[in-house]
């Protein structure tokens, strides 16, 4: 028989969600085309609309908390936020995922290999032990380049598991923006707690960030961009791509004529579906070469933050669409611009035995100046 | 209690033996997914969702159903607006996206064959790529597939010129309640041997046989595209002109109107210029080859100024042309943002009561103190009247359906419809009868009979 709905009459809530936010969904299925998981299983169960469905049974009571497939689904949702652009109604999917996680993973119940990474990176000094023995940027008195250009203060952030496993990305940064100051007290932006269950730490950790990190905040991480932005204001953040995208004219010379290497570009999912910045990327490649729109570009890659390394078999299946379309545009470079998708890409290259050099725009950018 | 669990233990393991394990899903919260599809507030309680990959899977799951006398409610992408795909009796939904291939583009024979899972703009885009158009285009063409918009007979914004999708249908494959498998027409343009079924079955919403292949008309694609737009202080000014476009002659691509409270909505939300003090806004355009689209745009923009517009204005350049489509697709992004509940409706009146129509539907919405917004095609009548409400707000719920009740009664005494695309479903079926009579009902369910002697497909909606 037919049922009357609770959670569309708002009749029982648990008060798991923002009721403002659950109550957004209209269920039109506009979402599924767009996302990955559902392009993978073709079931609406694994698909945003799903999704929502199963938080607003949650919500009202009628499933579990520790519903296997409320669990399973909490976990196979890569978190790119590919059904917010396509959404009519404005569904603001990837807070809806942070509260779902926040609730479902407190505490114990979260894997442990996620356990043990968000340790690493949940002190500062953790953060600035990784980074130490790597030779990331350094340098800039605070505020010293702004004071002389008379500009608003700016200055770049290096990010966590970056700074340890790409130090060259800010060397880089750096080289394309010296104007930018980098202060030596920085930890990590707390993306990976807010999308990982700990949502209130992942607010403090950017607040704290907000406040070592004076003026505009340049990032060369997407997915670390679009969280900063969501806690401390996206006046305040600007992606690197962004950043000199905006400044052009003023010291962004031609690609050093010759070779035009062909470049295709993986976005970031939150950079792209979060804070809408998918033109300056392609603006920044277009002056270093043959830039090549792969058709997955705006695809999620499955690094989707912690996501390759909790589930790696579903995200080698979701990479696996984007490692055939390099290969079939025989690209020379593969542009990332964030250090999850970089890694992720370059472990795929590899694996696959391709040509195609794996590399972050702040490098290629540096290098062809 | 052990009964339930050895019933739903042998239905899976019957289920499994003809799809295959990976294919049946019976955990609760795949159940609930499949609960429901895009109407608001209808929900029913499947047994199973099973998804088939081929024909013989279909015909092997449903001679099981047939036996056991199981419902069975086939269902694409659940984009369905009249509940039509909500399992309200259990039973089995019968997913059919795994059946996803699209065969053959033809562009010798101007036809497309494909199984029925494939997405309407997939069609779309691979008959382009061709050179090649697939006119019907439901405004939900990037997610929903072409069998529900064949089950559906999904109409779209270029139905005046282009027809809607039963005027597409060349073929079908289908396999019926007891297991047979059929075919009806083909690749021909003319075949009237025997009764015309494709376009019985075009339309019957999942409750007379299960689609399984496809065989579509295709059309060469037009040149180019011209759109414009005109203002008007009120919505029968722009009924009239839309009158006097067609009775010049122009038979034109899109003719989409919004009314008021549609006009507010949008610029309240997307900010992109438009006049809030028109009463009407009316959104014409046309296809072919340049020098048509020239005369044809500059006639409906005379046809306007002729009725009174007060503004009218032919889009220079391609960004010109989408800005003034972005006023129609923002309509219920717009609306839908103004409460949590949206209720889209679809009844439909001849073209020229239309002004009358929405006067009617205003005063609805005033008597019983509720939002209305309507918009919709302008060119062949059919109407969307949106509610939205807050069904935390008391009885705002009931209200609106007192207001969707009248809204069908008066379209009916126009001499309309109760649904000119979105199909009866569940939830407009008991307003069929006013609409059809006693004895055409009797009729379909004689129709639904012998496709179904046992009453298995999609029970309780049409022809039960």
């Amino acid at each position: 028989m037919t049922q009357p709905s609770d959670e569309a009459t708002g009749a029982q809530r648990r008060g798991i969600f923002t009721p403002e936010l659950l109550d957004r969904c209209i269920s039109c299925g506009f979402c599924l085309p767009a996302c990955p998981t559902y392009g993978l299983t073709q079931v609406e169960t694994s698909s945003p609309r799903g999704r929502i469905n199963l938080m607003r049974a949650i919500e009202s009571g009628a499933l579990a908390d520790d519903d296997p497939t409320v669990v399973e689904e909490s976990s196979f949702c890569l978190g790119c936020r590919a059904c917010e652009p396509v959404c009519p109604a404005g569904v603001q999917y990837g807070a809806l995922l942070e509260e779902w996680r926040d609730h479902t993973w407190h505490g114990r119940r979260r894997p442990l290999r996620l356990r043990g990474l968000l340790w690493a990176v949940n002190r500062r000094w953790r953060v600035r032990l990784m980074g130490l023995v790597r030779r990331h940027a350094r340098g800039g008195s605070r505020g010293a380049a702004a004071t002389a250009t008379g500009a608003e203060p700016a200055t770049l952030m290096l990010g966590c598991f970056e700074r340890a496993l790409y130090p060259e990305v800010s060397r880089a940064a750096k080289r394309l923006a010296p104007e930018l100051d980098v202060p030596r007290r920085q930890g990590c932006c707390g993306a990976l707690h807010a999308h990982n269950g700990e949502l209130e730490r992942g607010r403090e950790l950017a607040r704290a960030l907000g406040d070592a990190l004076p003026g505009t905040i340049v990032t060369t991480s997407g997915g670390c961009a679009a969280h900063i932005a969501t806690v401390l204001g996206r006046e305040r953040v600007r992606e690197l791509s962004e950043w000199l995208v905006a400044r052009e004219g003023a010291d962004e010379p031609e690609a050093n004529g010759g070779d035009r290497p062909r470049i295709g570009l993986q976005d970031s999912c939150h950079l792209r579906n979060g804070l809408g910045v998918m033109r300056e990327p392609r603006e920044v490649l277009a002056r270093l070469g043959e830039y090549v729109e792969l058709p997955s570009a705006g695809a999620c890659c499955g690094a989707a933050g912690t996501y390759a390394l909790l589930r790696p078999g579903d995200s080698a299946r979701v990479l696996d669409r984007h490692l055939d379309e390099i290969a079939a545009a025989d690209l020379d470079a593969l542009v990332v611009v964030n250090p999850g998708c970089y890694r992720q890409l370059e472990q795929g290259v590899k694996r696959r035995g391709l040509r195609t050099r794996v590399v972050h725009l702040a490098e290629l950018a540096a290098e062809r100046r | 209690m052990a009964t339930t669990t050895r019933t739903a233990t042998d239905l899976r393991a019957a289920l499994e033996a003809v799809v295959g394990p990976d294919h049946v899903r019976d955990d609760a919260g795949a159940l609930l997914t499949y609960a429901t599809d895009a109407t608001p507030l209808e929900r029913g309680r499947p047994d199973v969702v099973v998804f088939p990959g081929s024909t013989d899977e279909v015909a092997g799951v449903l001679r099981f159903a047939n036996e056991r006398g199981i419902p069975v409610v086939p269902r694409g992408s659940g984009t369905n607006l009249s509940a039509g795909t909500v399992p309200h009796r259990g039973g089995i939904v019968l997913v059919l996206t795994r059946m996803n291939r699209l065969k053959e583009i033809s562009p010798g024979d101007l036809v497309a064959v494909c199984e029925p899972g494939v997405r309407t703009i997939e069609l779309a885009q691979a008959a382009a790529a061709e050179g090649m158009l697939f006119p019907p285009d439901p405004g939900s063409h990037t997610t929903a597939t072409i069998g529900g918009n064949v089950a559906e007979c999904s109409g779209g914004l270029r139905a005046l010129k282009y027809g809607v999708t039963r005027d597409y249908v060349l073929g079908v494959e289908a396999v019926l309640a007891t297991g047979e498998v059929i075919r009806s027409g083909g690749r021909l343009v003319k075949d009237v041997a025997g009764y015309d079924l494709r376009r019985l079955l075009c339309g019957s919403e999942g409750t007379l046989a299960v689609m399984t292949e496809l065989t579509l008309r295709l059309v060469p694609a037009p040149e180019a595209t011209g759109t414009g737009m005109a203002y008007f202080d009120d919505l029968g000014d722009a009924a009239r002109a839309v009158s006097r476009v067609l009775s010049d002659g122009v038979l034109p691509v899109t003719l989409e109107f919004l009314d008021r409270v549609c006009i507010d909505a949008v610029e309240g939300y997307s900010r992109i210029g438009l006049d809030r003090s028109a009463g009407a806004l009316l959104i014409f355009g046309q296809d072919g080859d340049e020098a048509s689209i020239d005369r044809d745009m500059r006639r409906m923009a005379e046809a306007c100024e002729a009725e009174g517009a007060t503004h009218v204005r032919i889009a220079e350049t391609e960004a010109e042309a989408a800005d003034v489509l972005q006023a129609r697709r923002a309509v219920l992004p717009a609306l839908s943002r103004l409460e949590p509940l949206t209720i889209l409706e679809d009844a439909t009146v001849p073209r020229s009561r239309i002004a009358e129509m929405v006067q009617r539907i205003q005063d609805i919405a005033e008597r019983h103190g509720l939002t209305i917004g309507t918009f919709g095609h302008a060119g062949d009548g059919n109407l969307h009247p949106t509610i939205v409400l807050d069904p935390a707000d008391g009885e705002a719920l009931e209200r609106a359906h007192a207001a969707v009740d009248e809204i069908f009664a008066e379209a009916i005494a126009m001499d309309g419809s109760i649904t000119g695309e979105h199909g009866v479903g569940l939830v407009k079926l008991r307003h069929l009868e006013a609409q059809l009579g006693a004895d055409h009902l009797a009729l379909l369910r004689r129709i639904k009979g012998a496709f179904d002697p046992n009453g298995i497909l999609n029970p309780g909606k049409l022809g039960s």
